[in-house]
């Protein structure tokens, strides 16, 4: 019935698994300057918005689909406004109406499904068709939860009116409708292609697919009919000074085509980017030192370049949860052995150096978290983690847990098993070989599983975890996305992978729902992260900060925590 | 000899039958319900139940006894064959793409690579093969023997990584990635012909020797035939044989690319492709990469026996 | 197969039955083998690797017992990726480890994968083989059915599934936590991969063997005398073939190296501990940093081992049986 999210999973794995999914910009130095050339993150399942439960299915559904809402490109904090609708709806005093003013004039790419090729109009009704097909159980959407026990109906009240009607107050609605899943699709489109719909894409949006390549390339042109969507005049004080405006006016999409090639070698893609073939790149933590300096600034030699370094918070925390089903680690019903299991907890979490993982296994690009809300989200607190890093302590709370010295009480050693996903890269057999390090030094054995990520989530959903490396990545800017993942009834197979049980979280989680933006709520937010924290349902590790490399010609790129829908606002200078 | 040919090729159906039943094991009864996979990390319960009954996951693995002898058929792996011999390969998992699409997509990439990088290979180490044979035991013989050796006790892996890294990044002779003409396809063959070839001439050396073992040889060199005569004339016809197997039975894997070059030179082939759905639990593309596969493979046998009577008129098929 | 005895009939020695003489077989191709020069050096390189390879597991071992942190493992982040220096022959890696200390450890990881594919390959292989050959009729039907099946996949493709599915399987599994507690569950799936599509070579071969062997003079009279099948099988017959075993063994290991370095790349190879085909797919992420020496390490000592084996079991086929030239057909 709530809100969950595969999107946020999946960009936590991809961080991780250096593996194969790395999203690299690759770009042909040519006299075009409309040309970008950028990589592919990996297969992605087709245009078809009811299926793009990844990052890398979202980014590219969002180029030629768009939906009612999107965020405000430069403002921070995150801000939805109106795309597809004229104006921000109207809301009714009970939070359950919402009304729609959809754009008039706004028409569907040319395409062969339409009568006479050309473009429709959009109407409300499209929307209503969209989502219903969204709800479909055929297709079996991984997004059907944007909508799902929230939803009484969409009504069409004119042409260019749509009414949404809920069950209950859901103030997450206008994040929700800025999210890929609820975009527009014709239903034309639907029928004349059927089941190659996903590869036949026929959207507003500001780009059409003009031709694929599975695996190896993609090509998007500038849609001729895209309606008058302009640059933004206003963002942050910081903007101006950083060029973000000067374009501002100017008619989108500033690029006229995009060309993308997947390389899926980051050792590869990186040569790429030194040799200028590529307008981006991430940084592997292992380049990290030649590229970064200690400073975390950017190294002379790329300076010279003219490559401009960012840095962008990603709204995302990275955390080891504990099964609350497990004997050894969870919840049981007599109070002191639960105290006893608790105490466990707490002695693996303040085992694990934080701040030392952060230095040498991630080049410092986490912040150290406090509590499981990141900074940038209401919610979010400065109080200091209960488990920052000490032997001592963590000694004396493994020998109160009943092992003393990690061992129980027939002298056995205490093993621990714990999975992460990544399979066979490089990254998880650091960080693994990191983690089973640190919780040696308190006698405890910790065995870590590397798992491809379809393994992985198949244990999480089962429940057979004992403990988990995981990370989770904010999917609309309300911290309720977040407490969610501690929530009683959202237990395995649900977002709840911890199968963490509080009444007293889950009476105040339950309030929250229908609580609009307040300090109140706010405030409930913060009591709730504490109880989290206080029962150590997860270790926490850290906030991570995205790195990302650009070509100096590569222009009017602003970080965004929520990175689709972007493409229309870059600029490629001649080079 | 029709006849002949028409037996064995029925023999693809427990052949294909017994790679199925394998891959089926491997992941439907050991890798578990693909249910969870098609519902992703938001699933309920109820909607991985309602997923597993659409697709027939939550029906018997082998037989179903339920009804009996009505649709004792009516199970996992009976729907699986009747599916597959139809031709109908399904949807991948991970894509949403069919499965026969991918197929065609990614063969001719595959093959790309594959066919030259086979055909150089085997024109150089039979000759290579042939020039030790005919000196052999002299130090041009232990020469090729130890290089060859020498070049196949390094990993392929190590091999593309420093080709790539020094002959197309730092060198810039190659193109470092891509899919775009001939040229881009130099730099993998050639990685492929060095890393594989050492094997091939030590096989097909041994190969040759053997037939300079045999009688026939001996007494075309007492009879004083020349050495080159009897090394082109006798021992390659006649090592013909264990050539054209070796060479026949490796054709069908052409078609399955080759996994590493694809990997690192951005080559969209098949290889590529089964490992990613292999990764993804994308059992629907594996059913059919060793549906193909086992297919391919009979005929190719049943070819190489005809080839036989070719090389050798004394063979009769039976 | 069940072993009928005939208590009541003598049974015939071994040694009077067999016309080969195993004793004499082996003191001749040793004494072929001692001329052979580069024979010779290959097994005192393969002597050398025995012997890090016994030290390794020492290491492991004395650190496993103890429940200590094994000195390889031990990190130290202030020295990472250093160059190759007097204190650090090999240089270091990124955690400050010492990177011979690594590639010794890799040896200990290529040889427990020789030996562990080895019980797999070897008994089901040889059994196999060996009933396939003697009895012929159906049972060679089944057998023959059997590895036409393996066959006919891509062994890359068949090892990747079975290592992947079982890698799955034993994480999973509380049976098998005592035994990833000694044996990597890595190593362990990727040596059920190789073994179950491994024994097909051997297997052809004892079979090939068997049918010769099933018509020649001291089985017939064996059997006339009614010895069990399973008695001429293994007590009559496997002595006279048993070097077959050992070829094959020395001509196979090297090619588990290699496959294992692939794996590793593909990702279902060793996970927590330093084979060489992880610390290869390691070093790539550094290469470009200058960082040679881990690539160069790993690389060079799987080189030399696989290098060492393969000649060496080149001269002992050709001192232990001429004729079998073409037992081990392309490493994959």
């Amino acid at each position: 019935m709530l809100p969950r999210r595969v999107l946020a999973k999946l960009t936590a794995a991809i961080t991780l698994a250096a593996l194969s999914l790395f999203a690299f910009g690759i770009c042909r130095a040519t006299e075009r300057s409309e040309l970008v050339l950028h990589g592919i993150g990996g297969d992605f399942k087709g245009f078809d918005p009811v299926d793009c439960g990844d990052v890398e299915s979202a980014d590219q559904v969002s180029r030629v689909y768009e939906g009612l809402l999107e965020y405000a490109y430069l403002d921070r904090p995150y801000r939805a406004i109106p795309r597809l609708a004229k104006v921000m709806p109207e809301v009714s005093a009970d939070g359950l109406t919402y009304t729609f003013k959809i754009k008039q004039g706004v028409r569907f790419q040319d395409d062969p499904c339409f009568s006479g090729g050309k473009g429709r109009e959009l109407v409300a009704e499209d929307f209503v068709y969209s989502w219903k097909r969204l709800l479909d159980p055929k297709l079996q959407s991984q997004g059907t939860w944007i909508f799902d026990g929230h939803l009484k109906e969409a009504v069409v009240l004119d042409a260019h009116t749509l009414q949404v009607r809920l069950t209950q107050p859901y103030p997450q609605l206008l994040w929700v409708l800025t999210m890929p899943y609820a975009f527009v699709v014709p239903r034309e489109a639907v029928e004349h292609y059927g089941g190659e719909f996903r590869n036949h894409p026929v959207g507003t949006g500001p780009f059409r697919l003009k031709r694929w390549r599975r695996s190896y390339r993609i090509e998007y042109e500038r849609n001729p009919t895209f309606s008058g969507q302009r640059y933004p005049d206003t963002g942050e004080p910081e903007d101006k000074e950083a060029g973000l405006l000067e374009d501002d006016g100017k008619p989108l999409p500033l690029l006229d085509r995009i060309v993308e090639y997947d390389v899926n070698e980051y050792y590869t893609a990186w040569q790429m980017f030194l040799a200028g073939q590529t307008f981006s790149s991430g940084i592997n933590k292992d380049y990290f030192e030649k590229v970064i300096t200690p400073q975390l600034g950017l190294s002379d030699a790329l300076k010279k370049k003219g490559i401009r370094l960012y840095k962008r918070p990603e709204l995302a925390t990275y955390y080891i949860g504990f099964n609350m089903l497990d004997p050894v680690v969870g919840q049981t019903a007599d109070p002191a052995v639960n105290e006893r299991h608790r105490k466990l907890r707490q002695a693996f979490a303040t085992a694990i150096d934080v701040d030392k993982y952060i230095a040498v296994i991630t080049n410092g690009r986490y912040l150290p978290a406090n509590t499981p809300i990141p900074p940038g989200v209401l919610g979010h607190t400065e109080k200091p983690y209960p488990y920052k890093y000490d032997l001592t302590r963590a000694r004396k709370l493994l020998a109160e847990a009943g092992y003393p010295d990690g061992r129980d009480a027939k002298g056995r050693p205490l093993r621990l098993t714990m999975i992460m996903p990544g399979a066979g890269s490089t990254d998880a057999r650091q960080q693994a070989d990191f983690y089973s390090e640190q919780l040696h030094a308190i006698g405890i054995e910790l065995v870590v599983q590397q798992l491809t990520f379809a393994e992985y989530l198949r244990r999480e959903h089962d429940g057979e975890t004992q403990i988990f490396w995981a990370g989770w990545v904010i999917d609309y800017p309300d911290a309720q996305n977040f407490l969610q993942l501690f929530y009683g009834p959202n237990k395995c197979p649900g977002v709840n992978a911890t199968n963490y049980q509080n009444p007293e979280f889950d009476r105040r989680y339950e309030r929250i729902l229908s609580m609009s933006e307040s300090p109140e709520r706010t405030a409930l937010y913060e009591q709730m992260a504490g109880m989290a924290n206080n029962d150590c349902v997860w270790a926490l590790i850290g906030y991570p900060l995205a790195y990302g490399l650009f070509q100096p010609w590569f222009q009017d790129y602003k970080p965004h925590a929520f990175p689709y829908a972007n493409w229309k606002y870059f600029k490629v200078l001649p080079h | 000899m029709g006849a002949y040919i028409i037996r064995r090729l029925l023999s693809v159906v427990p052949i294909t039958l017994g790679v199925l039943l394998i891959t089926f094991f491997l992941f439907r009864v050991l890798g578990g319900n693909p249910a969870y996979r098609i519902a992703g990390k938001n699933a309920t319960a109820a909607r991985i139940a309602q997923i597993s009954h659409e697709r027939g996951y939550d029906k018997p693995l082998f037989l179903n006894f339920q009804d009996f002898p009505r649709s004792l058929l009516d199970a996992q792996f009976p729907r699986l064959c009747a599916q597959l011999a139809r031709l109908d390969f399904g949807e991948s998992l991970s894509t949403k793409q069919r499965v026969s699409t991918m197929l065609r997509q990614g063969f001719v990439p595959s093959l790309c690579v594959t066919v030259p990088l086979f055909v150089i290979e085997l024109v150089l180490a039979i000759t290579f093969a042939l020039l030790a044979a005919y000196f052999r035991d002299t130090w041009l013989d232990r020469g090729l023997v130890v290089v060859s050796v020498m070049g196949m006790s390094i990993s392929t892996l190590v091999y593309i990584m420093v080709a790539q890294y020094w002959l197309a990044s730092e060198w810039r002779l190659f193109p470092v990635w891509g899919f775009e003409g001939p040229y881009y396809l130099v730099l993998p063959v050639l990685i492929g012909v060095v890393a594989g070839v050492g094997g091939s001439v030590r096989f097909y050396r041994t190969v040759m020797l053997d037939e300079m073992f045999q009688e026939y040889v001996r007494t075309a060199r007492a009879k004083g035939v020349p050495q080159q005569t009897i090394l082109f004339r006798h021992v390659l016809r006649n090592a013909m044989i264990p050539i054209l197997t070796n060479v026949i039975i490796a054709i069908p894997f052409l078609y399955t690319g080759a996994l590493l070059l694809e990997n690192f030179f951005g080559i969209p082939g098949l290889g590529r492709m089964t490992v990613t759905a292999l990764f993804n639990g994308d059992e629907d593309v594996i059913f059919a990469d060793v549906f193909i596969g086992s297919i391919l493979f009979v005929i190719a046998n049943v070819i190489t026996d005809v080839a036989y009577t070719w090389a050798d008129p004394r063979i009769r098929l039976r | 197969m069940t072993v009928a005895t005939t208590t009541m009939t003598p049974a015939v020695p071994p040694q009077t039955a067999t016309p080969a003489q195993p004793t004499g077989l082996w003191r001749i191709a040793w004494r072929q083998l001692r001329r052979n020069r580069l024979a010779m050096i290959c097994l005192v390189i393969l002597g050398v690797y025995t012997a890090i390879w016994l030290y390794a597991e020492t290491v492991f071992w004395g650190a496993r017992l103890r429940g200590v942190t094994p000195a390889y493992k031990v990190s130290n982040y202030d020295i990472r990726n250093q160059p190759p220096s007097a204190a650090h022959p090999l240089g270091t890696n990124y955690a400050g480890r010492d990177n011979l200390g690594q590639v010794i450890q890799g040896t200990r990881i290529a040889f427990e994968i020789g030996l562990l594919t080895s019980v797999i390959v070897i008994p089901l292989g040889f059994v196999l083989g060996a009933a396939a050959g003697y009895f012929g009729r159906k049972v060679d039907t089944v057998v023959v059915y059997l590895y036409s099946i393996v066959d006919s996949v891509p062994p890359i493709l068949l090892i990747l599934a079975i290592a992947y599915v079982v890698r799955g399987a034993i994480d999973r599994s509380p049976v098998f936590q005592t035994v990833t507690q000694y044996i990597d569950s890595g190593l362990l799936a990727v040596c059920f991969g190789m073994g179950f599509t491994g024994w097909v070579s051997l297997c052809r071969l004892i079979r090939a063997e068997y049918l010769k062997h099933r018509e020649r003079q001291y089985v017939l009279a064996a059997r006339a005398l009614g010895v069990s099948n399973a008695a001429i099988m293994f007590r009559h017959i496997l002595p006279n073939v048993s070097h077959l075993i050992i070829i094959n063994f020395s001509l196979r290991f090297p090619g588990l190296i290699l496959t294992e370095a692939v794996l590793s790349y593909l990702g279902v190879g060793v996970a927590n501990e330093p084979s060489w085909g992880a610390i290869i797919n390691d070093a790539k992420q550094r290469l470009w940093l200058g960082n040679w020496w881990e690539l160069a390490g790993a690389t060079a000592a799987m080189f030399f081992l696989v290098l060492a084996l393969n000649l060496f079991g080149d001269a002992l086929r050709d001192a232990l049986d001429p004729k079998l030239r073409t037992a081990e057909a392309k490493t994959a």
